[in-house]
């Protein structure tokens, strides 16, 4: 049960990983950062379960938070992106890079 | 065996559902495939009676997190000219997984290979919300407050990015 969960872990960081590195559309790049750390947490949860030890649900529940509050970051980022460019191509967001 | 064939289940759909989600065009599509993903997510969470975890997961993320990206998608009210035109999207995503597959498959046969599980006996009170709030407020407390500071500081950088500039 443990080796499966992990394994199912390991499948959707991949497939995290995928999508966040093929995509440009910010919002599909977004929501891959969000599987990421749901991957994470569920190997944390499995580990916590086998071990019936409630720190691993703890450190989740923290990685919860950081979710949140990247997502609320994330969320005022693509209305500024979004006003600014009228697309959602990350190749267009260069702001950064200086030259307008 | 129950366990077994409720897990068996639950992956699929959620490896199905955020694979639809990486490949979807329209961003509606793959936020809503993402839902179903999260909610499989919490349900494996109950599976190992991490049942405060569960509730978090979709108060949280399949409650407010997905919620917002809705919002926001609904908001901006984006056309189709407005998403970026992924002529390649497909040849990307095949050629990113053919470079991504070995690496996996290596942890996989990793993980198959280590005696890693331990059975330890879970008593009844684990993964409730008195347990995990006592292991929080006695050995975590530090991150926790950490947590906060973080919390303040995104809640001040999302007021200044969205501030409309004078």
């Amino acid at each position: 049960m443990l080796k499966g969960y992990m394994i199912l872990s390991i499948l959707l960081f991949s497939i995290g990983i995928v999508g966040l590195i093929s995509r440009r559309n910010i919002i599909v790049m977004y929501m891959s950062i969000e599987l990421l750390l749901n991957a994470v947490n569920l190997s944390l949860i499995a580990i916590s379960g086998d071990l019936a030890d409630s720190s691993a649900q703890v450190m989740s529940l923290i990685i919860i938070a950081i979710a949140a509050s990247e997502a609320a970051l994330f969320m005022s980022l693509f209305v500024v992106l979004f006003r600014n460019r009228a697309s959602l191509d990350v190749n267009l967001f260069t702001i950064l890079g200086g030259k307008e | 065996m129950q366990n077994e064939v409720l897990f068996a289940i639950l992956a699929l759909i959620s490896i199905v559902s955020s694979i639809v989600m990486i490949s979807a065009h329209r961003p509606i599509d793959s936020a809503l495939s993402f839902i179903v993903t999260l909610i499989s997510i919490a349900a494996l969470f109950a599976l190992v009676n991490a049942t405060f975890l569960f509730v978090v997961q979709i108060i949280i993320y399949a409650g407010a997190i997905l919620s917002l990206i809705l919002f926001i998608i609904m908001f901006l009210n984006i056309k189709d000219e407005n998403l970026p035109d992924e002529k390649y999207k497909n040849r990307w995503l095949l050629g990113t997984s053919i470079i991504i597959t070995p690496f996996s498959l290596i942890l996989i046969d990793l993980i198959l290979r280590s005696d890693i599980a331990v059975h330890a006996l879970r008593d009844e009170k684990f993964g409730t919300i008195k347990d995990v709030g006592a292991t929080l407020f006695s050995q975590w407390i530090l991150p926790f407050e950490l947590v906060s500071i973080l919390l303040l500081v995104a809640l001040i950088g999302a007021v200044t990015l969205s501030k409309k500039e004078a």
